[in-house]
This record gives C-alpha cells, sequence and structure tokens, in this order.
C-alpha cells in the first residue's frame, strides 16, 4: 500500500497543474493581503487573516480538479490496465488514490495556514494579535486553525461525491462540473433550501445541507436556517462522505476494464 | 511431463448474453514462446485479461506456477508483465519515469537503462511522452512489460506500429529472453513475424480453441503447390483439369503437387499444346496459408 500511494505521490508531483495551483494560491493569498492592507475598511484584515486570504475557494477548485484526474486520467490514458493487472487489489488501488489526495488536501490546508501566518507578519504585524481573543471564545489564532478543519470537513463531503461521479463517468469533466457547480451553487440555492426544509423539515438531512458545517460554525445563528446544531452537521457530513466512498469502493471493483 | 507455467482450463466468459469464450482450455511450457492466433474478435485479448485478473469469469480455472489467479486472487501476477492492446501512457511523464514508476523496488537503474538500450529508446526516453510517436509508445509499453523480469510475459500485438528494424530488436530480445527461461504468449496477426519465434500455436475462432500444438504440426499437413504462369492461364486450367490433375482456385495456376506429379509433364502437356509458360515455382504452405485454410475448414459457430 505504501508502494501504490507512492506511485500516485510520484504522478502528481510531475504534473505541471500540481505545481501551478500551488503558485497561483499563493499569489491570489498575496493580492487578498495586500488589498486588505490597502483597503482594511473594506476587507477586515483580522477577519482576511481567519480565513485564510480566501484561499478555501481556490483550495476546493483545485482538489475537485485534482480528485477528479486522479481516477478519471486512467480511464482516459488507458493506464487503468496497468494499474491493475499487477499483485495489487482493485480495493488497494482506489484506496491508495484516496490516501493520496488526503494528504494532498492537507498539504494544501497546511501550505494556506503558514502562509497566512507570513503574509500576517509582513503586512499586518501590528494590525490585530494571533494570541488575542478580541471577545470571542478561541484566540485568533486558535480560530483560524478551527475554522480550517470544518472546511476540510465540508471539502471531503464534495470530493467523496466527485471521486465517485468519476468513477461512474470515467470522465474529469463531468465530477468537476458536477462538483464545482455544486459547491458554488451552494450560496445561490441557500435561501431556496431553506424554504424547501422549512416545508419539509426531513429535507435538513440532505447533503447539500451538510455544506453550510463551516458557516454555521462560524455564525451559530445560522441554526435557524439548517435546523440542525452544528454537531449534527459534522457527524452528517462525516457519514455522507462514508457512504459515497463506500460506494465508489464498490462501484470500482466491479467495474469492467 | 513438461513444466508447466501457465494453465487455462474451461475458461468461459460472457460480456451481456454474447459469448466470448466458451470453454478454452490450453496451457504453456515454462520457457516457450507461445503464439495466441485468430480473427479480429476471435476472444485472444479477452482470455489474455482473464489470465491477468482483470475480470471474473464465470466457469473454468486459472493458474500460474500451478496457484489459481482470478480477480480476486493476485499474488502469482507478481510474476507476469503485460502489454494489453495499447500502452497506457502518461502524456506527462517521460519514458524514464514511467519504467521507474512501475519497476519494482529490486530494480536497478542500470537495468532500466538496459532495457532502454535494447529497444533502442535512447534518444528519446527523458521525453515527455506527450511528444511520442505510435511506434515510440509501443516500445515503451514493451519495456514496461519487461521491465519488472518477469517470467512470463504476455503481448497482445506487440508489433502493432514497429519498423523492420524495431521489429527485428523486439525478436531479438524475446528470443534471447525465451533462452533464459522466460515464457511469452504473443498475439499477433502480423504472421510472418509470427512464425519466426513460436514454439507453439493455440489457433482460437469465435471464443473457441480450434488448435493447439507446435506450428511444425500444423504446417505438415500442409499441401505443395506447382505455381505457374503462362501466356493463356484459363485455357491452362482447362487443359491441365481435363488430364487429371488437381487446380487450386486462384488467379494464377496452381497445382496441387501429389507423389507422382512431375514438372516435366506438365511443361510437356503445355508446350504440345501451343502455351507458353513464362515462370514456374513451387510454394510451401506457411503459417498464414495453413491457419487461413484451418479457419475456413472449422466448424466452429456463432454464438
Ligand atoms: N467490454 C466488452 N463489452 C462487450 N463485448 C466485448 C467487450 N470486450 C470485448 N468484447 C467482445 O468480445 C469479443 C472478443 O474480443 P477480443 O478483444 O478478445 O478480440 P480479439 O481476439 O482480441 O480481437 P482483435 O484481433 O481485433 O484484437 C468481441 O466479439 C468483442 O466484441
Ligand atoms: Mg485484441
Amino acid at each position: 500500500m505504501v508502494t501504490l500511494v507512492r506511485q500516485e505521490i510520484f504522478k502528481l508531483i510531475h504534473k505541471k497543474s500540481t505545481w501551478a495551483a500551488s503558485v497561483v494560491l499563493l499569489v491570489l493569498m498575496t493580492g487578498i493581503a495586500v488589498m486588505s492592507h490597502n483597503q482594511p475598511n473594506t476587507f477586515n484584515p483580522q477577519a482576511m487573516y481567519q480565513e485564510s486570504f480566501m484561499a478555501v475557494p481556490w483550495i476546493y477548485l483545485f482538489m475537485i480538479a485534482a480528485s477528479a484526474s486522479i481516477i478519471a486520467m486512467e480511464f482516459q490514458y488507458g493506464t487503468i490496465k496497468e494499474l491493475l493487472y499487477r499483485k495489487y487489489y482493485r480495493g488497494q488501488i482506489i484506496i491508495s488514490k484516496w490516501i493520496t489526495m488526503v494528504l494532498y488536501s492537507v498539504y494544501f490546508f497546511v501550505l494556506a495556514l503558514a502562509y497566512s501566518f507570513i503574509l500576517k507578519l509582513i503586512f499586518f504585524s501590528g494590525t490585530f494579535q494571533l494570541d488575542e481573543t478580541y471577545g470571542a471564545k478561541h484566540t485568533v489564532f486558535a480560530q483560524t486553525v478551527y475554522y480550517s478543519l470544518t472546511q476540510f470537513v465540508a471539502l471531503w463531503l464534495i470530493l467523496s461525491l466527485v471521486l465517485l461521479l468519476a468513477n461512474l463517468f470515467k470522465s474529469s469533466a463531468v465530477a468537476i462540473t458536477i462538483g464545482i457547480v455544486g459547491y458554488f451553487a451552494l450560496s445561490v440555492v441557500a435561501s431556496i433550501l431553506a424554504i424547501l426544509i422549512k416545508k419539509w423539515t426531513w429535507l435538513k438531512w440532505n447533503p447539500l445541507n451538510m455544506m453550510n458545517y463551516p458557516s454555521q460554525y462560524i455564525s451559530p445563528s445560522l441554526k435557524s436556517m439548517t435546523l440542525l446544531s452544528t454537531n449534527e452537521l459534522l457527524i452528517g457530513s462525516l457519514v455522507y462522505t462514508a457512504i459515497f466512498l463506500v460506494i465508489t469502493y464498490f462501484v470500482f471493483k466491479r467495474r469492467n476494464v | 511431463m513438461a513444466d508447466t507455467i501457465l494453465d487455462v482450463e474451461g475458461l468461459s466468459k460472457n460480456f451481456g448474453s454474447k459469448k466470448v469464450l466458451q470453454n478454452v482450455s490450453f496451457s504453456v511450457d515454462r520457457g516457450h514462446i507461445v503464439g495466441l492466433v485468430g480473427p479480429n474478435g476471435a476472444g485472444k485479448s479477452t482470455i489474455m485479461k482473464a489470465i491477468l485478473g482483470l475480470f471474473s469469469y464465470p466457469s473454468g480455472k486459472i493458474s500460474i506456477d500451478g496457484r489459481p489467479v482470478s480477480q480476486t486472487s493476485h499474488q502469482e501476477l507478481e510474476k507476469v508483465g503485460a502489454l494489453i492492446e495499447y500502452p497506457g501512457i502518461y502524456p506527462f511523464l517521460s519514458g524514464l519515469q514511467h519504467l521507474e514508476l512501475f519497476s519494482n523496488d529490486g530494480v536497478t537503474r542500470d537495468q532500466i537503462m538496459d532495457i532502454v538500450d535494447k529497444m533502442k529508446m535512447g534518444s528519446y526516453v527523458k521525453r515527455r511522452a506527450k511528444t511520442y510517436s505510435l511506434g515510440m509508445k509501443q516500445k515503451l509499453g514493451i519495456a514496461l512489460a519487461l521491465v519488472n523480469h518477469p517470467e512470463l510475459v504476455i503481448l497482445d500485438e506487440p508489433m502493432n506500429g514497429l519498423d523492420p528494424q524495431a521489429n527485428k530488436d523486439l525478436r531479438t530480445i524475446i528470443l534471447e529472453l525465451a533462452k533464459q527461461g522466460t515464457t511469452f504468449l504473443i498475439s499477433s496477426h502480423i504472421l510472418s513475424e509470427l512464425e519466426k519465434l513460436i514454439d507453439d500455436l493455440v489457433v482460437i475462432d469465435k471464443g473457441q480453441i480450434v488448435y493447439r500444438g507446435d506450428t511444425a504440426a500444423l504446417e505438415s499437413g500442409e499441401t505443395k503447390l506447382m505455381v505457374l504462369k503462362t501466356a493463356d492461364d484459363e485455357k491452362a486450367k482447362q487443359l491441365l483439369s481435363q488430364n487429371g490433375y488437381q487446380i487450386v482456385k486462384a488467379d494464377d495456376v496452381r497445382i496441387v503437387e501429389k507423389d507422382d506429379t512431375r514438372m516435366a509433364d506438365v511443361i510437356k502437356l503445355l508446350s504440345n499444346n501451343d502455351i507458353e509458360i513464362e515462370d514456374v515455382s513451387h510454394v510451401h504452405n506457411d503459417l498464414e496459408t495453413s491457419l487461413l485454410a484451418l479457419l475456413q475448414n472449422d466448424k466452429v459457430k456463432e454464438s
């Protein structure tokens, strides 16, 4: 299994897009930091820091693309046979891909947290203090880390679905499209969803509602819309992620190549 | 009894309601080069995929070195290297990176470069595979099948896209490895090339085995032919068959040579009737002719 994960990482780091994504992320974060520095009234520095200078939507975008392609490329390039006719089993192959993507997403979050820290030192050394609470429950630093963790949970809810779709359709285009539309459509359909949930309360258990977990963690008042507690959202997200991954596992095992 | 490395017994496979393989049985002796031939869609690639544990099959047994291989038992595939249909290649990796990626821990850089040299891939192996031509990709696919020094090598149409020189190089490599004890199962439509390599032959038609044995036995059932070119082939054919010669249907004049067929008699007969002879030759049935005859006469029905 270690060998398989190593092979997946070898492929990942030899793709240009892997490095391009990291560079783009850092450039965009720097851009936001500069804007926040110049117009602190519009872009509150502390709030920007706590959102890792808007890194999260980009991490979603890059991870959705990477997860779709780690599966779909094997079908597209015809390399799936080569992967499967070795001494390894199908289950091991798909799990090695998941592990690789988990590592890659952890890398992105650590990179964003570390670079946010650097940006804070460069642009906002006197503006706010990381070890202050400013009336909140946790320090600014702890708050940022916790928020990243909630985002990580929500990201994996989407990624598990993207991995499943890439397996079903063998096409990264379909998986990426649905993943990205799903993520960005959330803000659009949020109000509609809220109305529907009010009408049929059982709808609160739908996976799209679970995507509100990070937002509700930041602003607990969202509970009036999601009708679920923050912990219920966390558990719901994890359960849906597990369900999607299990389905993917069996789809991949049964696939004819 | 010979040392068997691969054994396929009673293998059947359906795709939907279509029976693609029916009760296929054959075995491969260690160190032999075995040809797997048959028309398009006969099931050659399907057999190879089944051996490689790529799908489950409703009935049959496959074993390598006496141990079973199936979709759920892959352990023996450690000893196998393969190229199926077309090589799977990552466009963003170089040839060398492919070989590094798929080589086992024990394989050294020198051993990888040795295969690169033998396949004459040195000039482009460090370039990204996106820029490779068809034949370059094919060579890389073959190199990937060989890189872990497998005991059994399965090659599906390996000559696909190779130039004459590369074909010859491949033949040299295969023969050399076979001498050292590597076993090969090779499918190909280029029978003239295959003929130079193989010890044994498995012929499959519409999912069923129609011949299994050595190549010599298939070709010895051959008929020798005397081929004539004359000024008037039609008249010559008529005349010869009137005189008791057996004529084969063809554009030129082809007489089946029997023990008492003598060229002098044929020439005399034709010249006595003022038919000018331009050329005379004998042909032996090659693998292609024998095979075509075999496939024409087998009684396998589509199901
Ligand atoms: N995935 C599949 N789904 C349905 N039918 C298939 C599938 N793969 C192969 N077949 C059918 O199985 C039969 C055998 O195919 P196979 O690829 O083994 O032929 P082949 O002997 O390798 O032919 P060729 O010389 O053209 O490579 C064909 O009739 C083909 O249509
Ligand atoms: Mg084939």
